[in-house]
């Protein structure tokens, strides 16, 4: 069972604390899981983040003060070389003359995803997104018409960079653009091999496969499921299906009779849709993005919830996740 | 009034009004106890808390993890990396500068770190340093300067065999030292082939070791400052080593006494002009500031011979900067915030040496490094308080109230003790578990501990309770904690 909320909070203040508070716990075990001393000092933390996204800083810092001012949360929150982890993830861009569609399912084990759509307006952009290690981005979109999505790229490289989470972030908050996105996409180092896709309202997309070993692949795909062009992790491909998935969305994505109503129908049916909640890759929402509109839904069976940047109220919604479907409450 | 410093009643007062502050960074507070009552702003960080909180000018981090250090440099620059470290620094910066830090130990990262922080290091720089800590480099700068080493050779060693070749003329009673180590842990006496094989491993990866002849010696220690005025020298002291109820560690430096008769006046006048010699070969090598020198002393011949170069504050620092001639002047720790101030200055150190070499400029005091000694590892359930402790008359110990300088401990029945393990640390073989110092000798002209000293050591370690480790992943975390990095030596 999950809840999800939206919060509405423009500025961090109280509404962020107590999302910091109640998930805090978890986060700090999971940060600890390989021992303290393996995460990087806040030093480095606080340098990496300055060298490579200093717009964030003044957020950042705001975070660690309300996160209570402790060295432990503030290493964390820069989620500079995190604890590795992993996620399935299928996600497609619809680009129409009409307008954009960034659609995607987000597969995961449900206990261990925060459930929070936060609305906000840190910096000059107002955001809409689901957030992920208390202010790291799953997917989302801005005002200025950017929408992206990540997807785990299915390869067990780690290294020197940062959780994909803030990336995203990153690019939300400094982002009006495509063009603008592939710039950080190419530039901003990750710990772990991850396919992040962008589009804008202008129609542009791309998909940037990212990874700490080598340099970013990005180009105009619309598409991206679990592995980054060869399969290279034999086990996980298949547990995830991603090829099979990646397939299915390809042709609905080519077949320009497909507009956004069959795209999601499609993401709420398997193969797209998972029910592997079992082994931790079982879907637990689709998210769609209209930038050109400024609207984003979230899917569950039985149950839609549709936000803007002027109509976003605060909500709260339960989803049972069971072996034989969703049910939403 | 001229802004140029040339008494000492000026750098007192420039040190009182101090604004810009100045840290030390240390696991513990140890080494510069009480130096906060001469330097305003002055500020400890540490990462052991041994006054649990009731020391304004200690500051300790409250979100720390168990961890295996490798060393005070790991510890310092785990400190330094700190989010709360860099907060308290910060928030007491003027603009870009952070103020001034001093350490135990630092290295090359320490030195990054610092300068990013805006923090000035008031030390020669670590690589610097370390050549001068080399006790082979030692020898040849003793050597130089006229300081005679106790007779050795300088070689590389493969085997027994080569071994004694290289040394024939020292005869078959050997030590040999490594370039580095700590003492007790890298000093070898070889008599024979099995001792030899016993250390072979560490010998031969050596590119170079000191082989000494082995002599009927006493440890001494002396601190000293090396300023552009001249250097500035302390009493010499003697050294307590190798006290099985104090160290497991043979051979292992426990503790310090300082009296005005140690040793006879020719070797307390050898060693202090040595020291002098030494001090001002290091300005020459580009070394200044603060250093200790341990001299041999040979109880068969009465030669002074040099031992080894620390080119830090020390051990003995607490006892050099406590007592009564650093009390009538300053201690020898400002002379070294001196000589790294942008200070003009001009002081007659000739003066200010006779005056600190009469006996009646030194006062008594000793000190005991109290580690366990036991080769059990269990969690520490109590453990004594740091303050002042008092001994009744059937030799029992109570705590009779809280301070945090040695000078509260007004006469031989009190002592002040300064806790290092506490309540919820693993004790293990080598934790430093405190450092007892007290008013007059431990030791006996023999060089034995008193009746006083073996009750002290007693007493203390009997406030100590500690619980048998039962829970297998708990034991395993001790045992890898204590046998890992973790066991590193407080000073």
């Amino acid at each position: 069972m999950l809840d999800f909320r939206t919060v509405r909070e423009e500025l961090p203040g109280p509404k962020w604390r107590s999302l910091f508070d109640y998930h805090w716990p978890a986060y700090e075990q999971w940060y600890l899981s390989e021992g303290e001393r393996e995460r990087p000092a806040y030093l480095a933390c606080y340098n990496a983040l300055r060298r490579h996204m200093p717009e964030l800083m003044d957020t950042y810092r705001m975070l660690c003060e309300l996160a209570g001012g402790g060295d432990l949360s503030a290493r964390l929150l820069s989620l500079y070389r995190p604890p590795a982890y992993i996620t399935g993830c299928s996600q497609a861009v619809l680009a129409r003359p009409s307008s954009t569609v960034l659609a995607r399912n987000y597969d995961y084990p449900p206990e261990l995803c925060e459930g929070t759509i936060l609305c906000s307006r840190w910096n000059r952009r107002r955001v809409i997104a689901m957030s992920d290690c208390l202010w790291g981005v799953l997917d989302g979109m801005n005002d200025a018409g950017l929408a992206v999505s990540l997807a785990f790229g299915g390869r067990k490289a780690v290294g020197d960079g940062f959780g994909a989470p803030i990336i995203l972030r990153y690019l939300l908050e400094t982002c009006d653009d495509v063009p603008q996105a592939a710039e950080v996409l190419a530039r901003v180092p990750t710990h772990m091999a991850y396919n992040i896709t962008v589009a804008d309202r202008a129609g542009r997309y791309v998909t940037a496969m990212i990874a700490p070993d080598r340099r970013a692949s990005i180009r105009r795909v619309p598409v991206a499921t679990n592995h980054q062009k060869k399969i290279e992790w034999y086990a996980h491909a298949l547990a995830s299906e991603t090829l099979i998935r990646e397939r299915q969305l390809s042709i609905l994505v080519d077949d320009e009779s497909t507009g956004e109503a069959r795209l999601v129908s499609a993401l709420a049916s398997p193969p797209l849709f998972r029910h592997d909640y079992g082994r931790g890759l079982g879907t637990i929402y689709t998210a769609v993005y209209r930038p050109t509109e400024g609207s984003a839904g979230f899917h569950w069976p039985g149950l839609n919830l549709e936000l803007g940047f002027e109509d976003f109220p605060e909500e709260r919604i339960t989803v049972r996740y069971g072996a034989r479907g969703l049910y939403t409450g | 009034m001229s802004s140029k410093i040339t008494s000492i009643a000026d750098v007192r007062r420039h040190f009182l009004n101090n604004k810009r502050p100045i840290y030390f960074i240390s696991a513990t507070n140890f080494n510069l106890l009480g130096i906060g009552d001469w330097v305003g702003n002055f500020r400890h960080i540490n990462y052991i808390d041994c006054f649990d909180r009731r020391q304004r000018n200690v500051f300790v981090p409250r979100e720390k993890f168990p961890r295996d250090f490798e060393g005070i440099e790991d510890i310092n620059n785990y400190l330094l990396e700190h989010k709360e470290v860099i907060d308290f620094i910060q928030s007491r910066a003027q603009g870009d500068d952070a103020g001034i830090a001093t350490f135990l130990m630092f290295d090359e990262h320490t030195e990054e770190v610092c300068e990013q922080l805006g923090l000035k290091i008031a030390f020669p720089p670590a690589a610097l340093r370390s050549r001068m800590d080399n006790k082979i480099e030692t020898v040849r700068i003793g050597n130089k300067a006229g300081v005679p080493s106790v007779p050795n050779v300088l070689a590389k060693v493969g085997s027994y065999q080569e071994l004694l070749e290289v040394s024939r003329e020292l005869g078959t009673d050997l030590v040999v030292q490594t370039a580095y180590g700590d003492s007790g842990h890298t000093t070898f006496f070889i008599a024979s082939e099995e001792d030899y094989y016993k250390v072979a491993e560490e010998i031969e990866a050596e590119p170079e070791v000191k082989i000494m002849k082995r002599i009927n010696c006493r440890g001494s220690a002396i601190e000293a400052c090396a300023t552009r005025s001249g250097t500035v020298v302390g009493p010499l002291m003697t050294e307590l080593v190798g006290f099985k109820s104090l160290t497991p560690y043979k051979g292992g430096w426990c503790g310090n006494e300082m009296f005005a008769g140690a040793f006879s006046q020719t070797v307390r006048d050898k060693a202090r002009e040595y020291t002098f010699k030494f001090g001002e070969a290091l300005r020459e090598e580009g070394y200044r500031g603060y250093f200790e020198l341990d001299f041999l002393i040979d109880m068969d011949g009465g030669e002074v011979y040099l031992g080894e170069l620390n080119p830090r504050v020390t051990g003995a620092s607490s006892l050099t900067n406590v007592a009564a001639f650093a009390h009538s002047d300053i201690p020898l720790f400002l002379f070294h915030l001196l000589e790294f101030s942008e200070l003009d200055f001009d002081l007659d150190i000739a003066e200010i040496n006779e005056r600190w070499s009469h006996p009646e400029s030194i006062d008594s005091w000793s000190q005991l490094v109290i580690k366990h000694t036991e080769e059990s590892v269990d969690l520490l359930t109590a453990a004594p308080a740091s303050g002042v402790w008092r001994m009744e008359q059937d030799g029992r110990i109570a705590y009779d109230h809280y301070d945090s300088h040695p000078h509260a401990a007004e006469n031989e029945h009190e002592a002040f003790f300064l806790r290092i393990s506490g309540e919820g640390d693993f004790r293990y073989e080598g934790a430093d578990l405190g450092i007892l110092i007290t008013r007059g000798r431990l030791m006996d002209d023999d060089f034995q501990l008193t009746e006083r000293a073996r009750a002290w050591i007693e007493g203390i370690r009997g406030e100590y309770a500690g619980q048998p480790l039962q829970d297998p992943v708990v034991e395993e975390v001790a045992v890898s904690h204590a046998i890992g990095g973790g066991n590193f030596k407080i000073l």
